[in-house]
């Protein structure tokens, strides 16, 4: 087992902070990288780690590239980071890969996008309850203030109620669990610490691309050597990157449809039918029970039953369906047409350490109940080592594309849906069965980027390290 | 059963023509978004095709000697070459003089005609050292047939209302609706599809079990002579030249397939030589016998694949049109095919390092897939007879077709009916 330095390694990775129920991520500007060096110096002993949790220590925080840039890190240095993490979310080939086109377009983003203000610093606080969330605030405000940078905009993260997200299922069930954290979770689920922080090596046995300080600048002692054993300084190490995305939930038309499609021959509501075909989607039950294990009925109440696999249990998708978000996003023992053993393997090679927190009004949709007042959603978030093999690879191959396995015009019911799809296609959710399959045909797409970005969490010594560059 | 085939053309390049054959590659790379591709489809018989330009620069490695710059043209086609070749010249004899007279010896106007145009396209032909197709023996009109057919079904199966009815009445139900179609008239024809040619692998586990002590010999004196004196690949894709990516990647994923084009430079010496050739080879048997259903290696996302040396042996060229990203390309390489992947391109310059050959190799994946990067150059202009069909989805539709003609059991009847 590879030994983490847990006191390095911002918490955020490692805790989930489901019971931390209120938060604030600040997106920050930098106007002087100067003072804005000192803020990091300061901010820097604010951090929480993995291994405490103490009361002065109660952020983490995150830059873009260009926020590194405007720090004064040498484009030498800069590039010595991923592809992805320096050009940012927004590139034309990206957004093709990420579905991020039509309403989805950065055009009309709220932040992040080409029309919006740049930002640098992402500054994220969890705390138990909202006066302390409250007064942390007042106190990071004033001094980021103080250091002249500017706040560009800030979102409420809070957790959700009854942990479910709007369309009404419970959020976050199945997790990754990295090997040494100290976090618990099945087998199946362990996965190396390469996956997710730079300078350990990862399920393919190799570290990592990381960055290296590849020019002198700053206190480089404050930096470890590259654990691959080269010459560099590694900026990367306990370091991780971080996706962030603001998704809109159109709840109410996704229950309307739904509904629609599930309706009784006099026209009426079929809840239980409804229910079913949106469980089917999602592949649990609103409150959480997998329909591998429970395919015909919802067992109530809540549950994070994750301990389950498709190839003995469902080989054919009847129970939980091949084109199901949970099913595609985390295939198992059943990627491909893989056996189980391999399958497993090659499924911890795309896992995401997914961080999802709440948006907009407290509101949690069903069947009869889907109108929210105002805007509902998600703060989609994940962290990754490789954001191309794990957050773009999931997004594109195993969401938006629509011939996953051996299906034909299926993208991911929830994610993966595409607002204007290329003439002729219509896009599909097939629910295999006994004999004739059934179909949810005119899926429409219910969600809607309104912002997102990637980030770097550096490791608590490679934020004091930035705070010494000039 | 028809012969799927690959075509590779390597045409010198007048020097004073370099820059007007590439407004020439761009012109027909945004035409194929519009009416060009219907030019292409008419042939009827085309599946893929792509021209790049090649030269001293295309090469990531120092080449063997100063290299001329050439046009290459590829295809997929169906049945015979110089047929081939004469339908491309037939059907758009104006597209194929505009590009052909930037190269060298392209005859006049006056003496233009069908088989002219079609001897000088010939006359530049280079054999093909190692060729896969992932649906073989499918003609593209029955690619197109066959998915005609599925749609049909599908659509029918969502008019209805099935609940209760057994899977084989159902199947007889879809059956008799095709039999009232007669523009399927045709399915009532049951085609083979391929099977794996088990007593030929058994010859060839056989031949390679009494070589077995010549290659463990050859693997010593590989390794020990060669391996452990190679320079290696160690650059990591951040080390990446941005703007030769940012290239590849703005023709990426504009539909859900791809293409891959690579140049490499052979290793000198004759062992590393003799072993690409040996499993060059292998792949060919292996290709023949073995991967006849849909799967290069296990990876079920490749409609063609094609190894190509060139100049003598001195270099290679690899060619493949394939399903999804090219993260899921090469990442289903590293994780189903690594060792026959390194077994083939260690033999290439500069590749990461290897150890007997098979390990090693494209298994160091950061490595390997900057390399992969590294060594890719832009196809200028593509073409895809089937952008909306995947690989699956083409050989699950021959399947379709077939058990529909069939008298299947209940269980039987089930299963096809999830094909749908």
């Amino acid at each position: 087992m590879q030994q983490l330095e847990l006191s390095q390694i911002q918490g955020f990775l490692v805790r989930d902070n489901k019971g931390w129920p209120f938060a604030k991520y600040f997106f920050l500007k930098i106007t002087d990288a100067n003072r804005a060096r000192d803020f990091i110096k300061k901010t820097t002993q604010k951090i929480t780690p993995v291994s405490s949790e103490v009361e002065e220590k109660f952020l983490n925080i995150g830059f873009t590239s260009l926020g590194l840039r405007a720090l004064g890190l040498s484009e030498k240095n800069l590039q010595t980071f991923s592809r992805e993490f320096r050009e940012g979310m927004v590139t034309p080939h990206r957004q093709r890969l990420l579905g991020d086109q039509d309403s989805n377009d950065p055009q009309n983003w709220k932040w992040g996008g080409p029309l919006n203000e740049a930002i640098h610093l992402l500054i994220m606080i969890f705390e138990k309850d909202e006066e302390t969330l409250n007064d942390r605030t007042q106190q990071i405000r004033t001094e980021w203030e103080q250091f002249g940078l500017n706040e560009i905009l800030f979102l409420d993260a809070p957790s959700f109620p009854e942990g479910r997200e709007h369309f009404g299922f419970r959020e976050s069930i199945s997790q990754p669990v990295i090997i040494g954290s100290g976090a618990t979770g099945i087998k199946n689920d362990h996965i190396e610490p390469g996956e997710f922080i730079m300078g350990y090596k990862n399920e393919y046995g190799v570290y990592p691309d990381s960055p290296m300080l590849k020019e002198f600048q700053g206190n480089a002692d404050l930096l470890l050597a590259d654990a691959a054993g080269t010459e560099n300084k590694d900026l990367g190490r306990n370091g991780t990157y971080f996706v962030l995305r603001q998704l809109k939930e159109d709840v109410d038309g996704f229950w309307n449809l739904l509904n629609e499609k599930s309706k009784n021959e006099d026209g009426s509501l079929n809840v239980e039918e409804s229910t079913k075909i949106a469980a089917k989607m999602m592949g649990r039950w609103p409150g959480g029970a997998p329909l591998v294990k429970f395919p015909d009925k919802d067992p109530g109440g809540s549950s994070d039953d994750n301990d389950f696999n498709y190839i003995e249990t469902d080989k054919l998708g009847m129970k939980c369906p091949f084109g199901s978000h949970i099913r595609r996003t985390n295939p198992r023992d059943n990627f491909e047409e893989t056996g189980p053993s391999k399958s497993l393997k090659l499924t911890r090679k795309h896992r995401i350490m997914r961080r999802v927190r709440s948006y907009g009004e407290n509101f949690t949709a069903s069947a009869t109940d889907h109108t929210p007042k105002e805007e509902v959603g998600i703060l989609f978030g994940c962290f990754v080592a490789d954001i191309s093999r794990q957050f773009e690879f999931i997004q594109y191959t195993w969401a938006n594309y629509p011939k996953f396995k051996q299906l034909y015009s299926d993208p991911d019911p929830f994610i993966g849906v595409r607002e204007n799809p290329p003439d002729g296609i219509e896009q599909q959710f097939t629910i295999p069965q006994e004999t004739a399959n059934k179909y949810v045909t005119g899926l429409k797409n219910f969600v809607t980027v309104k912002g997102g970005a990637y980030f770097f969490f550096p490791s608590v010594n490679v934020v004091e390290y930035l705070s010494t560059i000039s | 059963m028809i012969n799927q085939n690959p075509l590779t053309l390597l045409t010198p390049v007048r020097v004073d023509r370099f820059e007007k054959l590439n407004e020439i590659l761009e012109k027909f790379k945004v035409g194929l978004n519009h009416n060009l591709n219907e030019k292409f489809n008419q042939l009827g018989t085309l599946h893929y095709a792509r021209w790049f330009i090649l030269q001293e620069s295309s090469f990531r490695d120092k080449t063997a000697f100063t290299v001329p710059v050439r046009l290459v043209f590829s295809s997929n086609f169906d049945g015979d070459e110089e047929e081939h070749a004469k339908g491309l010249v037939t059907v758009f004899p104006e597209y194929f003089d505009e590009l052909y007279e930037c190269c060298e010896g392209y005859p006049e106007s006056e003496k233009r005609n069908t088989e002219s145009r079609k001897n000088y396209l010939m006359k530049w032909r280079v054999p093909t050292t190692a060729f896969y197709p992932g649906a073989p023996g499918r003609s593209l009109k029955q690619i197109k047939q066959e998915d005609e057919l599925k749609n049909f079904i599908c659509n029918f199966i969502k008019q209805n209302n099935w609940n209760g009815a057994p899977a084989v009445e159902i199947q007889r139900n879809i059956r008799n609706e095709v039999d009232k179609h007669p523009e399927f008239e045709w399915s009532k024809k049951r085609v083979p599809t391929s099977k794996i040619k088990w007593p030929a692998m058994i010859i060839t586990g056989i031949v390679l079990i009494i070589l077995s002590p010549i290659i463990v010999v050859w693997l010593l004196i590989l390794h020990f002579f060669h391996e452990r004196r190679d320079k290696n690949s160690v650059v990591k894709r951040s080390d990446l030249n941005d703007n030769l990516v940012r290239r590849l990647e703005a023709y990426e994923d504009l539909f859900n397939q791809n293409q891959f084009t690579q140049v490499l430079v052979v290793k000198p010496g004759k062992i590393r030589l003799i072993t690409l050739h040996a499993f060059m080879i292998f792949t060919r048997v292996l290709v023949r016998n073995l991967f006849v259903r849909g799967k290069l290696m296990g990876i079920p996302t490749i409609h063609f694949a094609r190894w190509v040396l060139i100049d003598h042996n001195k270099h290679m060229m690899f060619f493949s049109n394939y399903d999804g990203s090219w993260q899921q390309y090469l990442g289903d390489f590293i994780d189903k095919s690594g060792w026959g992947l390194t077994a083939i391109f260690s033999n290439t310059m500069v590749f990461p390092k290897t150890r007997f050959l098979l390990t090693g190799g494209a298994y160091d994946e950061e490595h390997f897939l900057a390399w992969s990067r590294g060594t890719q150059v832009l196809t200028q202009v593509w073409y895809s007879a089937y952008h909306h069909l995947s690989i699956k989805n083409i050989i699950n539709n021959t399947l379709i077709r077939n058990e529909l003609r069939r008298n299947l059991s209940e269980k039987q009847a089930q299963i096809f009916l999830k094909r749908l």
